[in-house]
């Protein structure tokens, strides 16, 4: 008894398939604008990446660039220093010289 | 035109994970069957069922990359439409169903082919008619046992319901709709869960 009320009932809720007009108006409900902007994404995803690329590349350029600005620097200092020096030990010799020559002769000749 | 090739279920799911409308379209024919059915008996109206089973079928193309298997995929349907179609009755208090005396014309009112019909057509329109009489969690519960031939534990996952409560609205769902059919009572299986 139970087992025939059982089959009853499942003929009764058998599936009932709305047919294939149904299957059109959900795919067209399905708009295609997001896919094609998901799609487009995708394609552009590439963008992040060579961004990315970029901002390393600048990166890695700056410091170089600040890296030979600063050897740069400092092979103008050490340049700087030396001329600073000769120019030194030019005024210094010149300096002597000019006492030298200033002296009178008997100063001279009583070092001697 | 290309010949297409018949492709397993979780062939098509994984095509429709991948975004091929084709892979998509092929599972909407594969489970279309079964979502318009159980909203039709949930509802009572072919035209709000095959809105709502539509209404499904567009939340199953945006959250179809959740789902990782066709077992999966079969459950969430039945879950999303079931729940669906409950929550729709409970706002709507769509408690009023096909009287009896309308019964004769309701394979027509459910758009039923005449091929779809049975050799005992006025039993089971007089059934299905007594189904759309009980409550919306009761109705759910029969469909899911009876249409989608789940036992009471998978029903109690589906509807997010106690295993108890699935068993004691069947029970009593199935004693009132023998009763009915019977002697022509009223249904007293209408309480909600």
């Amino acid at each position: 008894m139970n087992e025939e009320f059982d089959e009853q009932l499942r003929r009764a809720l058998r599936p009932v398939d709305p047919g294939e007009a149904f299957t059109a108006r959900v795919l067209a409900r399905i708009s295609p604008e997001p896919r094609n902007l998901r799609v487009r994404w995708r394609r552009a995803a590439w963008i992040p990446a060579a961004l990315a690329a970029s901002a390393l590349l600048a990166v890695v350029g700056l410091h170089e660039w600040q890296q030979r600005q600063k050897e740069a620097g400092l092979a103008a200092r050490t340049q700087v220093l030396e001329a600073l020096r000769v120019t030194s030990q030019k005024l210094d010799l010149a300096y002597r010289l000019i006492n030298t020559s200033s002296r009178p002769a008997s100063d001279r000749d009583s070092g001697a | 035109m290309p010949k297409i090739e018949p492709r397993e279920p979780d062939e098509l799911l994984a095509a429709a994970r991948a975004g091929e409308s084709d892979g998509f379209a092929a599972l909407v024919r594969l489970h279309q069957a079964r979502v318009f059915s159980i909203a039709l008996r949930m509802l009572m109206d072919r035209a709000l069922a095959e809105d709502l089973a539509q209404e499904v079928f567009l939340q199953l193309h945006h959250s179809i990359r959740s789902l990782d298997s066709h077992q999966h995929l079969v459950s969430w349907l039945r879950q999303v439409t079931t729940r669906r179609a409950i929550d729709r009755l409970r706002r709507e208090r769509r408690t009023e169903t096909l009287s009896l005396d309308e019964s004769p014309g309701l394979d027509e009112s459910l758009g039923l082919a005449a091929s779809e019909r049975d050799a005992d057509p006025l039993l089971r329109q007089h059934l299905q008619s007594l189904i759309g009489k009980l409550a919306p969690m009761p109705r759910a519960i029969l469909l899911l046992r009876y249409q989608e031939d789940l036992d009471p534990l998978d029903i109690a996952q589906t509807l997010a319901v106690p295993v108890n409560t699935v068993k004691s609205h069947l029970k009593r769902s199935l004693a009132a709709l023998r009763m009915q059919l019977s002697a022509g009572a009223p249904l007293d299986e209408s309480g909600e869960a």
